[in-house]
């Protein structure tokens, strides 16, 4: 009891770090909703100069979802998977592996901490994209959306959480591989294309990034019939996988996270820098 | 020559740091895959969408040139970033007698270098696959436009570099966010034509969008109809006040800045959360 | 077993390194009583932050056991972590958006203290430290004196049974090295706490603790109060040479050297069996063409001991 009371209070903490870190840079409204916008914009223009007027809703639709999700992607990976490293690089890590509570929870905190300040960008990207380009989205089932969003951030923090280990185990090797990962998953999560068109099978292996799965159904749920025609598996289908996928990157990420401890008291290795 | 041996000392430097002083190799696919899957995610957005190919290959030069833009000019504004926070070497290098604008200078250098392998290497590939057809009628008005061009991209990092002596870890969205605005306003993957007209003039500010413009003409033999009216000269002298105007801002606002950060003491702040 | 705050057991702690293995911590044996003030006096690179670090279950043993108020620091981690906490003289830790006070309730928060407790505690901390004005200053801006107060006030907020000190005051000016140390004592005798202080100052070791262990490349070479040890060489004669500096010199005595290059002089202090060799080591001196500037006897310290165990100065 006492033991959960102490570990919700880590959680807390840690992500309010992450909350107050962000909003007390005032520079931050701008360069993470306004400016974001531009390269979504980008993209929308893309679809502007070459495609057909009947399906360009359904593409600038595709587009905005993309450019939202993406803010969460690249907290992911920034945010999430690099943390570990980052804390180990200021010292914190020693302290968190001191202290009387569970190394999860302070993923948690800082999966928690990220995700609202990034769905926070997420929201103004989607509303602000909406009216600037005059895109309109077909809303199907509000329960769905509700449960393919929900389902899509946690199996992805659930992978976020297993990067800062493999991240802090790897060191900057782990930094390149995930900048060398970083376009490639553009490509294969649909952010800006439906996936399907690299064929099937391609897509189902691209559905290991949670993203793929949660993009395609949001579309299906918010782009009307043209995303239908393009998409992967019935919406239900893919939040089940979803809900799998979240249980299997949480279950590897607290894996990962006791082997990282068990060796760094083992060869004294990942805390070699601080003391 | 202690000029030309500190740069070549920090591109050196530079690579070191950048491939974070282990496996070159490994470095290097990364660097270069970035860029080149950035590129390939619009060749897919065109193919996906079956675009004109004439509208493709003006998209896929923008694209492939755009590189430097990320790698160099945004690249070289993250050395502050890195070098303060996190392997926490910027007070020594302000400290060291070696001048620190030749310091950004030869990182850059080190990156134009990584970067013009990733553009061969797609160019390459488009050529060879993607049919886009490399005319090269004008091979010298190619290699004054790729150096003038670089000389102010190099420049503008170094500008950016000095804003961001100043800010906070907000930078990386500054470069992201930056990286978006000249992505966007400078026709790189799409014709200028389709902004709305407020957006065309501000993409026809830009120095960028003449040096992507005259790299495409010289390559292709044709370029951005919305720019046609646009003489070869024109551009070119434009491109001349770019490189000269941007290296004589960049070495005043650089020192202005690095000044002010000493005076407010954020030289060596931390800002990670 | 009950009042032992600290037992060690044959405590071998080994590092893989590229040049082999390196022999941290040696058959270590202490037993440390609770409500003690304990400190570890040893050289760099002797094996102290090896042992406070498998104390504070950040590493195991390679072999032998230590345990932490009667828990096994490897198989009772998470008992152990409750009671103690830990502050290095050396940490940068910390969030540098964060306030001082924010940062020590983020870290009381992972021990689970109540948000009243924990903010009143920090607040009465502060003032102690002569933190209170910069309370609501930003980390990245404070100085590395202040950040090593604001880690004393993060390991002291939990108010844990054993405090770990890993050279608490390296770095510190005098003043504030006081403060930290009549602070720190006081907190440990009037709530029963014990400590446990690692140290390359002997004289803090001589003010601060009731008992110093000396530890020499990870073994313990001897382990009693500051005055017992002392009587280690009571019969010895202590001779401090104040000389010009030079670069080295052959002696068949136990001696240490401490250069002053600022000054351009050298300090030699001798642990004499018999006052009658210092004529010798006089002409040995001039020998060697080194100037004397002074000369005089002095009363043997924690330094003494350990040229006397050693052979050579805490220092070198
Ligand atoms: N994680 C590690 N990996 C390899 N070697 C290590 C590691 N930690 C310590 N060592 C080595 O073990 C020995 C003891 O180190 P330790 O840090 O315990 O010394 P110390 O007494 O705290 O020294 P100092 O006074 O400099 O802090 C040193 O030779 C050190 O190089
Ligand atoms: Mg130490």
């Amino acid at each position: 009891m006492n033991n959960l009371r102490r570990n919700l209070k880590a959680v807390y903490a840690r992500a309010y770090v992450r909350i107050v870190g962000m909003n007390r840079e005032p520079s931050w409204v701008v360069f993470t909703i306004f400016l974001p916008l531009l390269s979504v914009a980008a993209f929308v223009y893309v679809y502007k100069a070459t495609a057909p007027p009947e399906i360009i809703n359904s593409l600038l639709a595709r587009v905005i979802i993309g450019g939202a999700m993406l803010a969460f992607w690249m907290n992911v990976l920034w945010g999430m998977g690099n943390n570990f490293y980052y804390e180990k690089e200021l010292g914190n890590l020693d302290l968190y592996l001191m202290a009387p509570i569970s190394k999860t929870s302070i993923l948690l905190g800082m999966a928690l901490g990220g995700m609202f300040s990034t769905t926070i960008r997420a929201i103004a990207t989607i509303l602000l994209g909406a009216v600037l380009f005059n895109v309109s989205f077909t809303l199907e089932s509000p329960l769905s959306l509700g449960l393919v969003f929900l389902m899509t951030l946690t199996s992805l923090y659930g992978l976020g959480m297993l990067f800062a280990s493999l991240f802090l185990m790897y060191g900057r090797g782990a930094w390149h591989t995930a900048n060398l990962m970083q376009e490639p998953i553009f490509i294969l999560s649909g952010f800006y294309f439906p996936i399907k068109f690299l064929g099937f099978f391609i897509a189902l292996l691209a559905s290991f990034i949670p993203l793929t799965l949660g993009i395609d159904a949001m579309n299906q749920l918010l782009g009307g019939s043209f995303a239908k025609k393009w998409s992967l598996l019935p919406v239900n289908l893919e939040i089940l996988i979803l809900t799998g996928l979240t249980a299997v990157f949480f279950a590897l990420a607290v894996k990962a996270l006791n082997f990282m401890e068990t060796m760094s008291k083992k060869e004294g290795r990942l805390t070699l820098r601080y003391m | 020559m202690s000029i030309l041996k500190t740069i070549k000392y920090s591109a050196w430097l530079g690579w070191e740091m950048d491939s974070n002083w282990t496996d070159p190799f490994l470095f290097f696919l990364y660097s270069i895959v970035r860029p080149i899957a950035g590129t390939f995610l619009v060749v897919l957005m065109y193919w996906f969408i079956k675009a004109p190919e004439d509208l493709f290959s003006l998209m896929f030069i923008g694209s492939i040139f755009y590189m430097y833009i990320f790698n160099v000019l945004f690249g070289v504004s993250w050395v502050i970033q890195e070098d303060r926070e996190h392997y926490k070497v910027l007070k020594y290098i302000f400290i060291a007698p070696s001048n620190i604008y030749l310091y950004l200078l030869g990182r850059a250098l080190s990156k134009t270098i990584v970067t013009t392998i990733a553009v061969l290497i797609t160019g390459v590939f488009g050529v060879a696959f993607l049919g886009v057809k490399i005319s090269l009628t004008n091979p010298l008005l190619f290699l004054l436009t790729l150096a003038l061009g670089l000389t102010g991209i190099a420049a503008f990092g170094i500008i950016m570099a000095g804003v961001s002596l100043l800010t906070a870890r907000h930078n990386f969205f500054i470069g992201e966010s930056l990286a978006g605005l000249f992505y966007f306003f400078c026709g790189v993957i799409f014709p200028l034509s389709v902004l709305p007209s407020w957006g065309q003039i501000i993409g026809k500010m830009l120095p960028m969008t003449y040096w992507l413009e005259a790299t495409r003409r010289a390559l292709l033999g044709f370029g951005d109809p919305s720019l046609s009216d646009m003489p070869d000269i024109k551009i070119l002298i434009l491109l001349v006040a770019f490189a000269i105007g941007f290296f004589f801002i960049s070495i005043l606002s650089f020192k202005f800045c690095s000044n002010l950060a000493k005076k407010k003491g954020i030289l060596d702040m931390t800002t990670w959360y | 077993m009950q009042s032992l705050a600290i037992e060690t057991r044959a405590l071998v702690r080994t590092f893989k390194t590229e040049k082999g293995h390196i022999t941290a911590l040696d058959n270590v044996n202490l037993k440390v009583k609770q409500g003690e003030l304990f400190g570890l006096l040893g050289p760099n690179g002797s094996g102290k932050t090896t042992l406070i670090k498998i104390l504070c279950t950040l590493l195991y043993p390679t072999s032998g056991e230590a345990y932490v108020s009667g828990y096994d620091v490897v198989k009772e981690s998470n008992k152990v972590r409750e009671i103690v906490n830990m502050v290095s003289g050396e940490e940068s830790s910390g969030y540098g958006i964060l306030t001082v006070r924010e940062n020590i309730w983020l870290f009381s928060q992972l021990y689970g203290i109540p948000d009243k407790v924990a903010w009143e505690r920090i607040d009465e901390l502060l003032k102690l430290m002569g933190l209170e004005e910069r309370a609501d200053t930003r980390v990245h801006k404070i100085s590395t004196g202040e950040r090593q107060k604001m880690n004393l006030c993060r390991g002291l907020v939990t108010d844990p049974q054993i405090l770990f000190l890993d050279e608490p005051t390296v770095g510190l000016d005098v003043n504030a090295s006081r403060t930290i140390r009549e602070y720190v004592k006081k907190w440990v005798r009037e709530n029963g706490r014990t400590l446990f202080l690692t140290t390359h100052n002997m004289m803090e070791a001589e003010e601060m603790c009731d008992r110093v262990a000396i530890i020499d490349r990870g073994r313990i070479l001897a382990c009693d109060s500051p005055s017992n040890l002392k009587k280690l060489v009571s019969k010895e004669v202590v001779l401090e040479l104040e000389t010009s500096l030079f670069d080295g010199i052959d002696l068949p005595y136990k001696f240490s050297i401490e250069k002053n290059l600022a000054k351009n002089t050298a300090k030699m202090r001798f642990l004499l069996e018999d006052e009658s060799v210092i004529p010798k080591i006089i002409s040995k001196l001039t020998e060697n063409s080194i100037k004397l500037i002074s000369l005089k006897k002095s009363e043997p310290s924690l330094e003494d001991v350990f040229i006397q165990l050693v052979g050579r100065g805490l220092h070198e």
